[in-house]
């Protein structure tokens, strides 16, 4: 709402600066977006919040400041000599829907010249930003501005039948708005009509048959009531919002639609050279009930958590022009104004009294801390302590937008049915739900290359969405790894190039020692395929035996779009089986107080027998004085034939019950090695 | 320093002449003497200064070897034999000075294999994005205070997101968020209140809890707005709640989270679910409330919205209006952290740029 200063300084006296009122206005609850000076006026630019159509009136933030600076409100002249024809001779009112129009209004002004509005009234239109049009639709608009009272002038003679009928569309009817738009209307829709045809929509905008124009005479001036909620349906069907409907559907003063009517005819007389015809049709079958609310004054005292008097709190209402009708010294009956739809009960008064005396009255230095027994909220928390551990890990958090495109989604070979487009998106780039986390680590991993970051070990936690079969959509956390390049060698070695494998190892690292440190126990498996992963470099990952997540080595086509040559490796996995065991608390274990023997031995094999098999092997031939295994060394190269590999491992052996000897430990590891090369038809690689 | 100097002197005290060539006699001399001060080396500097005097490149060893040449013959056996005794007894007299007390600390700047300069090799810590600190950081804010986390879907109904809010369809207050829907029916949450009422539901007041969590609105994104960002949701509900204790609370936090000097101002407003409602705006960390960009020159940043829970919402959720009275609030997280870290765009906060990120560990 634009609020000319010199034009509200009509209706009410006060003294402050634009800037001084701007705030004070700001901090009662009407915020003052900004100040526009247009040379020797200064235009408040007011957001007005749904619930105070009042103030969608030059009229109505008047009120506000009377109320603000104790000062008294003026209201404009409407007082005009009648013609000697009566309005009933002229025309009439059937309303037809009561419940959509409670009330309608209409006089006749005849004897109209239709000219261009005076200078001062086209000059706060357009600072209102409304653009001038001739005297009388200048007129309706200007009373709408001044009080909040939207008004439709007719050319009466282009109106048949002399009367006006309120009803709803009749299946298959159209019309022609103002704007030029033939409207397909529907019965759900109250229209305004002549005896033949519609010739306005209510309360949104009027036809175009029915228009003043430069030869009008005789004007048709209607103000009404229109119910706000079929108003806002009607405007959101026809996908027309217009000054007028916006006021409606916010809800106008019912009290004042004949006033309105008289200031506008008032107007009309002085500016278009009118004759007012005697009287007004006003049909106004149930007049609305005053709404009432019964208060308490402790009750205000203590949701405030403020001392403020009772005299102070009816001084308040008394000021915003609300009547107090009884009163003791508990409590109150208020009466409110047909003007403040917002108002209807003891709470919203309270907040009337609040933001009157000023918001800066409650104190805001004690704060309370309360605690509600019983209520457990650690699953909540666990993701915290996941997130830490991860930063502990040496990897950098994003975050990525909830909202992907379709289009790269498609890419990663998602199943359609399985994910979750939106009805209305922005763009196309935000046009589904993320169903996983990896399209986005993947994209976020490229960027960073191509702003010349050559390594990176990023992660995310957040939600994945997918639809189920029943069209449901179900979400769940989600924590992704991106690992690029070389960002597991230590600074000084970087420019030792990292294999996939390598890379798949520091990921493996990390889910190890995450897991752990989680207390669950994890596996990497069965291999999977991927049209992102590259063939035979993924596998699945199981948290406590279940498959909730997988890993693997980005596919060199992927990695090439992205422009990236350095191997990227990324994990997706579920965040509640991480979760499961966080709050487990470890219980102290005895340490062996026997010293361990450690014994090496390194195996030529065949690059297709994995690790793992040879540490199964080991342990399965094992005694159970053998604590741990460990691979030290991975040689390929001179003296290894090709195909195959070297793989040093050391073992530890340390008795739980007594020191053993050398011998001791070297008869075990004998006997572990000599099976383990007859299992897998290996040699030991020699050592020189 | 002062130290060395008094070393240097020791090792002056006794000077070896150095001599051309040495005769055995003088070798098992001076190898005694070496002895000896290896022996009484106080220091690894002392016991280090002696090596390098004995046994150094330009020390006593490398002239008596040099010396052999020019030797009678009948003597150059002889002392060939005493040099290698030399050298193997002052290095085991040097080892053992350093084993028996623990003289092994490298002397800086003298030891060419030791350089501290090069760049520490330990792998480092990774970092938490500003918007997950912030939160972390506003939950044991919160905690402190007592209260507890809750947490709501994403995907929500109408019926959560509005009406059970007060904000019936067909009405004017809905076009304050726009609102993305889905083919189903559901939409995404514009705000974390629905959370508000799926905690009442659940649980008979006391009620008093937190809940973190991202919201989504059809705003184009700007320097301030992103159609995807996070809130934290504040719950109260007890016998008396006032708006004095929510105002406390939330300038509590404020303190806690930016500093000691923050400002906040509460100014009215309106939301169907809370009556009052309010704004609240923090003064700008960056600028110290003088106007600078991030605050857009008014040297506040609004936060979000809060207010009294309307007791329509707290009908809607079988709670009894008469008998508790409640606030609610909520913040913007994206914002509280352009505040507290200085960043002037929030678009920053999701073009995870590493260059970006790696400054808040």
């Amino acid at each position: 709402m634009r609020v000319p200063i010199n034009w509200l300084k009509e209706y009410v006296e006060f003294d402050a600066t634009p800037e001084e009122l701007a705030d004070k206005l700001t901090f009662s609850g009407l915020e003052v977006e900004q100040i526009e000076s247009l040379g020797a006026e200064y235009v408040l630019e007011i957001e007005v919040t749904p619930n105070r159509p009042d103030c969608l009136s030059i009229i109505g933030v008047a009120r506000e400041v009377a109320a603000l600076y104790e000062s008294q409100l003026k209201w404009p002249d409407a007082d005009f000599k009648e013609g000697s024809e009566r309005v009933e001779a002229l025309t009439s009112v059937e309303l037809l829907d009561p419940a959509g129009c409670p009330r309608y209004t209409a006089r006749v002004i005849d004897d109209i010249k239709i000219t261009d509005s005076p200078g001062w009234m086209q000059e706060r239109l357009t600072q209102c930003g409304v653009n001038p049009i001739n005297n009388v639709v200048d007129i309706t608009n200007y009373v709408m501005l001044e009080c909040g009272q939207p008004m439709h002038a007719f050319d009466k003679k282009l109106l048949r039948g002399e009367r006006i009928i309120v009803r709803p569309a009749a299946e298959g009817e159209k019309m022609a708005t103002l704007d030029g738009v033939d409207r397909e209307i529907s019965p759900d829709m109250l229209m305004i009509a002549d005896a033949r045809k519609p010739v306005a929509v209510a309360g949104v905008m009027g036809g175009a048959g029915s228009e003043i124009c430069g030869d009008t005479t005789t004007v048709l001036l209607e103000s009404a009531y229109f119910e706000p909620t079929q108003n806002r349906k009607t405007s959101k069907m026809l996908g027309l919002v217009t000054e007028s409907s916006y006021r409606f559907e916010r809800g106008v003063d019912i009290g004042k639609v004949e006033w309105a009517s008289r200031r506008a005819a008032y107007l009309l007389a002085e500016h278009a050279g009118g004759t007012v015809a005697q009287g007004v049709l006003d049909v106004y079958p149930e007049e609305a009930e005053e709404r009432r609310a019964s208060c308490r004054f402790a009750k205000i005292r203590e949701l405030m958590g403020v001392a403020i008097s009772n005299r102070r709190i009816v001084e308040i209402l008394e000021s915003l022009e609300l009547t107090i009708e009884e009163q003791d010294e508990d409590s109150f009956i208020v009466a409110v104004p047909s003007f403040r739809v917002d108002l209807e009960c003891e709470r919203d008064m309270v907040e009337e009294i609040a933001r009157i005396e000023g918001l800066d009255k409650v104190p805001d230095d004690r704060p309370r801390a309360e605690i509600v027994p019983n209520i457990d909220d650690s699953a909540l928390r666990a993701v915290f302590e996941c997130r830490n551990r991860l930063v502990g890990l040496g990897l950098i958090e994003v975050m990525n937008y909830s909202l992907v495109s379709s289009e790269i989604i498609r890419k990663f070979g998602f199943d359609e049915g399985s994910i979750v487009p939106l009805l209305n998106p922005i763009s196309a780039s935000q046009d589904v739900l993320r169903p996983a986390l990896l399209p986005q680590m993947i994209e976020t991993l490229g960027r960073n290359r191509a702003h010349q970051a050559a390594e990176a070990g990023l992660f995310e936690i957040g939600r994945v969405f997918r639809m189920d079969k029943d069209g449901k959509s179900r979400e769940s956390d989600h924590l992704a790894v991106g690992l690029m390049g070389n960002v597991g060698r230590a600074i000084i070695d970087k420019r030792r190039e990292a294999a996939p494998e390598e890379v798949f190892l520091w990921m493996k690292g990390i889910i190890e020692k995450l897991c752990s440190s989680l207390r669950v126990s994890n596996c990497l498996s069965v291999q999977k395929e991927r049209p992102y992963f590259r063939a035979g470099c993924a596998v699945s990952v199981e948290i406590n035996g279940v498959e909730c997540g997988e890993m693997g080595v980005i596919s060199l086509e992927l990695s090439e779009a992205l422009r990236v040559t350095e191997p990227m490796v990324v994990l997706e996995m579920q965040v509640k089986h991480l979760l499961q065991s966080v709050y487990t608390v470890p219980q102290a274990r005895p340490i062996p107080i026997y010293p361990s023997i450690v014994r090496d031995v390194a195996i030529v094999i065949d690059d297709a027998v994995q690790s793992e098999q040879v540490t199964e092997l080991i342990r399965k031939n094992a005694p159970p004085e053998l604590t741990d295994v460990n691979v030290f060394d991975i040689y390929r190269g001179k003296g290894i034939r090709d195909g195959k590999r070297s793989i040093a491992y050391s073992l530890t052996y340390q008795s739980l019950e007594r020191t053993l000897t050398d011998a001791e430990a070297n008869e075990f590891h004998e006997s572990i090695v000599t099976s383990l090369l007859k299992e897998l038809d290996a040699e030991i690689r020699d050592k020189k | 320093m002062c130290r060395n100097r008094r070393a240097d002197r020791r090792i002056m005290d006794m000077e070896v002449r150095a001599v051309k060539t040495m005769r055995p006699s003088e070798i098992a001399e001076l190898m005694q003497k070496a002895l000896v001060d290896c022996a009484g080396a106080a220091s690894a500097e002392e016991l280090e200064a002696a090596r390098i005097k004995y046994l150094g490149r330009k020390g006593a060893l490398p002239a008596i070897m040099k010396g052999l040449k020019d030797l009678d013959p009948s003597e150059r056996a002889e002392a060939g034999k005493l040099a290698n005794e030399f050298k193997k007894a002052v290095s085991a007299a040097i080892a053992e000075g350093k084993r028996s007390s623990g003289k092994t600390a490298p002397i800086p700047g003298r030891a060419p294999s030791f350089d501290h300069t090069l760049p520490g090799l330990w792998r480092g810590l990774g970092s938490r994005h500003p918007v997950s600190q912030v939160i972390e950081e506003s939950v044991r804010i919160f905690s402190s205070l007592g209260f507890t986390i809750a947490d709501g879907p994403d995907v929500e109904t109408e019926y959560y997101n509005f009406d059970a809010l007060n904000t019936p369809a067909d009405h004017p207050s809905r076009d304050i968020q726009d609102t993305f829907w889905l083919k189903n029916g559901s939409l995404l949450r514009t705000q974390t209140s629905p959370v508000q009422i799926r905690v009442m539901e659940k649980q008979p007041p006391p009620v008093r809890i937190v809940a973190p969590g991202r919201c989504y609105r059809r705003d184009t994104s700007d320097a301030t707005h992103s159609a995807n960002f996070h809130q934290i949701e504040g719950l109260y509900v007890d016998a008396t709640v006032s708006m004095t204790d929510l105002k406390s609370d939330i300038t509590y936090f404020a303190q806690r989270m930016i500093g000691p000097d923050v400002k906040v101002r509460f100014r009215p407003h309106f939301f169907p679910f809370t009556e009052p409602s309010v704004e609240y705006d923090f003064s700008c960390h960056a600028c110290d409330g003088d106007g600078c960009r991030i605050c857009k020159k008014s040297g506040w940043i609004e936060i979000s919205g809060a207010g009294m829970v309307n007791p329509k919402v707290l009908k809607s959720v079988g709670y009894d209006p008469e008998a508790v009275s409640g606030y609610a609030f909520g913040m913007g997280i994206e914002r509280i952290a352009m505040i507290k870290y200085g960043i002037n765009d929030i678009r920053m906060l999701y073009e995870n740029d590493v260059r970006f990120l790696g400054q808040f560990v």
